[in-house]
């Protein structure tokens, strides 16, 4: 069945580093120059399609006028971004107003590094993919820190502290989901997780189990980026524009763009943890089905299994209404926390005495 | 709403249930509202988006819709306004002024122009509600734009006379003709109450114009159709009214 061979960018070019330095030089560029470019097109992407989508769910028509339904207005509103003037306030700290959006986004490319896209668009592969993907999403929670704070304005740093307290909250959460694909799956390299659900994917694999912490998973990640409905950080009715209050020009965009790629991001590790990846659909055992399913390209059920945990994602934030404060607060540590533990427990006990599909050991 | 014993209004009981039927109660009306919004989302015939300039020559605007103000005339061209001016009482911002006139033949009070100022009309359709004959209608015609603001002052009757059920009354179309004559959208003095108007020669706070007993003067007839040749009529007017 694991007829897929994973080959990272960062393994070609490790290889090809010993013969000559100039081949490896271009796999590094090739990286560098397919992390950038894909922010810049799959942010622009994702602007557009949410605009469409939230228009339609509004009985809208979206935009409609630049190019055939509007498909180049982001292209339009990102140039007319790069030519806005950068404003920075006298009274900000201004070495750490500059730097916060590139902390930001540094978060976002780091965790897109290790997202793997299909066996051989993947850039780097860890052993410890997992936990490192852990770590650096939260290290954006500095850079919108920084931002509020350097801002020297109310209300970027009330949305500042109210990103703090919401991101290391429900990074517990988030972790507490991940944890349990780690156990089923026996490994934290997200190549090796996707290869794991060669039989089926976590979430029915596990029954109950998986769909409740791909439940648990995607709430507690749409609350780390502050997706509506939890945009307290910067809800507008409340704190104008929360943390980028101060921002205007390329370094908001900086942070719009940040935005936009975290959720592709929580999409794109939703897919791998719990719907397989680039995995196709198998199901253990029905072989002509699994190769019916081989037929699609692997890079193409990533997208499709993303794309449909975007569109999700822009569904919630336009059907749901704003938390409160103290209700982000409650479900974070007296719902989601325990369910979270009763489901890593019930996990550890399938995993031990094999109670899920297809059992790997 | 809650009644209770000593007549008063309470709050419905707020039902609390255990962790699992509020957790249960949360998601079955979260799952409630994304199937609403999935219905519109799902079905573009429930876009109400117009795309304007593309769609002008078929746009048709809904019943709803509330722009310029129109006193319909029917098919014989005579409207049901009696001049009672219970709109323009109506209007909270006296964006309405009724002049009226005795009737030449009947020698009653009839409608001698209908004013109407688009520039401090908030549509709030007061003046259509309040109306005892129904006489007044919202229209959608909203293509209203002018580069003078004299122009948002319209006379919305096109003749002085009775209304159109004392009219037809009269079955000799001769007799009938001479019952009304014609006004326009523009010309004439339109004075409202208490502001100075283009046209009218009067100011802020100058006395109410005496109403029934003088009947305005009925001014040459001018083009209907030509704004520009109405606001120099209206020009050469105001220069008159100052004599
Ligand atoms: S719509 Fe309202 S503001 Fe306008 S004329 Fe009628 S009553 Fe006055
Ligand atoms: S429009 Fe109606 S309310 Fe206004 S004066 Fe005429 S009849 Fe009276």
């Amino acid at each position: 069945m694991s007829s897929w061979e994973v080959k990272t960018i960062a393994q070609r070019a490790a290889e090809a580093m010993p013969e000559s330095v100039l081949a490896g030089a271009g796999y590094v560029l090739l990286a560098v120059g397919f992390a950038a470019a894909f922010m810049a097109l799959m942010g622009m992407a994702l602007i557009y399609a949410e605009r469409k989508v939230a228009a339609h769910f509004q009985c809208r028509l979206g935009p409609m006028r630049v190019g055939p339904h509007g498909i180049f207005q982001t292209v339009a509103d990102t140039i007319k971004l790069l030519f806005k003037e950068d404003i920075v306030p006298s009274q900000s700290d201004k070495l750490l107003h500059l730097f916060a959006p590139y902390l930001s986004m540094m978060a976002t490319l780091l965790a897109l590094l290790v997202l793997p896209m299909s066996p051989v668009v993947q850039i780097a592969d860890m052993n410890i993919g997992v936990l490192y993907v852990t770590a650096v999403t939260g290290f954006g929670v500095l850079g919108v820190l920084l931002a509020g704070w350097s801002s020297n304005n109310k209300w970027s740093l009330l949305g500042a502290m109210r990103a703090g307290a919401q991101i290391i909250s429900y990074e517990v959460s988030a972790t507490m989901a991940l944890l349990v694909v780690v156990m089923f799956s026996g490994s934290m390299q997200l190549s090796k997780i996707v290869e794991s659900q060669a039989e089926g994917w976590w979430i029915w694999r596990a029954p109950v189990i998986g769909l409740v912490s791909f439940v648990i998973f995607l709430i507690a990640s749409l609350a780390e980026i502050s997706r509506t409905p939890f945009d307290l950080p910067e809800g507008e009715s409340e704190l104008t524009a929360g943390f980028h209050t101060e921002y205007s020009g390329l370094r908001f965009a900086m942070f719009f763009l940040a935005e936009f790629i975290n959720m592709f991001i929580v999409a794109g590790m939703a897919a791998t943890l719990f719907l397989g990846g680039w995995m196709p659909f198998h199901i253990g055992g029905f072989d002509t089905f699994n190769s019916v399913m081989d037929l699609l390209p692997p890079g193409a059920w990533f997208s499709l299994k993303s794309g449909l945990v975007v569109f999700l994602i822009m569904w919630f934030r336009w059907t749901f209404p704003r938390l409160r404060v103290d209700q982000l607060m409650k479900l974070e540590w007296k719902i989601l926390l325990p369910i979270g533990f009763v489901n890593l427990f019930a996990a550890a006990a399938s995993v031990v005495f094999g109670w899920y599909f297809f059992p790997i050991r | 709403m809650v009644v209770s014993e000593s007549n008063q209004v309470v709050a419905p009981p707020i039902q609390r249930g255990g962790f699992f039927s509020n957790l249960a109660t949360g998601l079955k009306s979260l799952l409630k509202g994304m199937g609403i919004t999935f219905h519109y989302f799902s079905r573009p015939s429930t876009v109400v988006t117009q795309q304007y300039p593309e769609n002008r020559a078929t746009l048709k605007m809904f019943d709803r819709y509330r722009m310029r103000l129109s006193l319909p005339h029917d098919e014989n061209g005579f409207h049901k306004c009696t001049a009672c001016t219970i709109c323009e009482q109506a209007c909270p911002n006296s964006s309405i002024r009724i002049v009226s006139r005795k009737g030449a033949v009947t020698n009653k009070t009839e409608l001698d122009r209908f004013i109407w100022r688009m520039d401090s009309c908030t549509f709030c359709n007061a003046c259509v509600v309040a109306c005892p004959f129904s006489c007044l209608k919202m229209s959608g015609d909203f293509e209203c734009s002018v580069y003078d603001k004299s122009l948002l002052v319209f006379n919305l009757t096109r003749y002085a006379g009775p209304t159109s059920t004392v009219l037809m009354k009269v079955t000799d179309p001769q007799e009938r003709a001479k019952m009304w004559e014609p006004r326009d959208v523009y010309s004439g003095p339109v004075p409202l109450r208490g502001t100075a108007v283009p046209g009218g020669g009067r100011t802020l706070g100058a006395p109410e114009p005496v109403k029934a007993s003088a009947p305005v003067a009925a001014p040459t007839p001018a083009p209907a159709t030509a704004p520009a040749a109405s606001a120099t009529a209206l020009a050469v007017e105001e220069e008159g009214g100052k004599k």
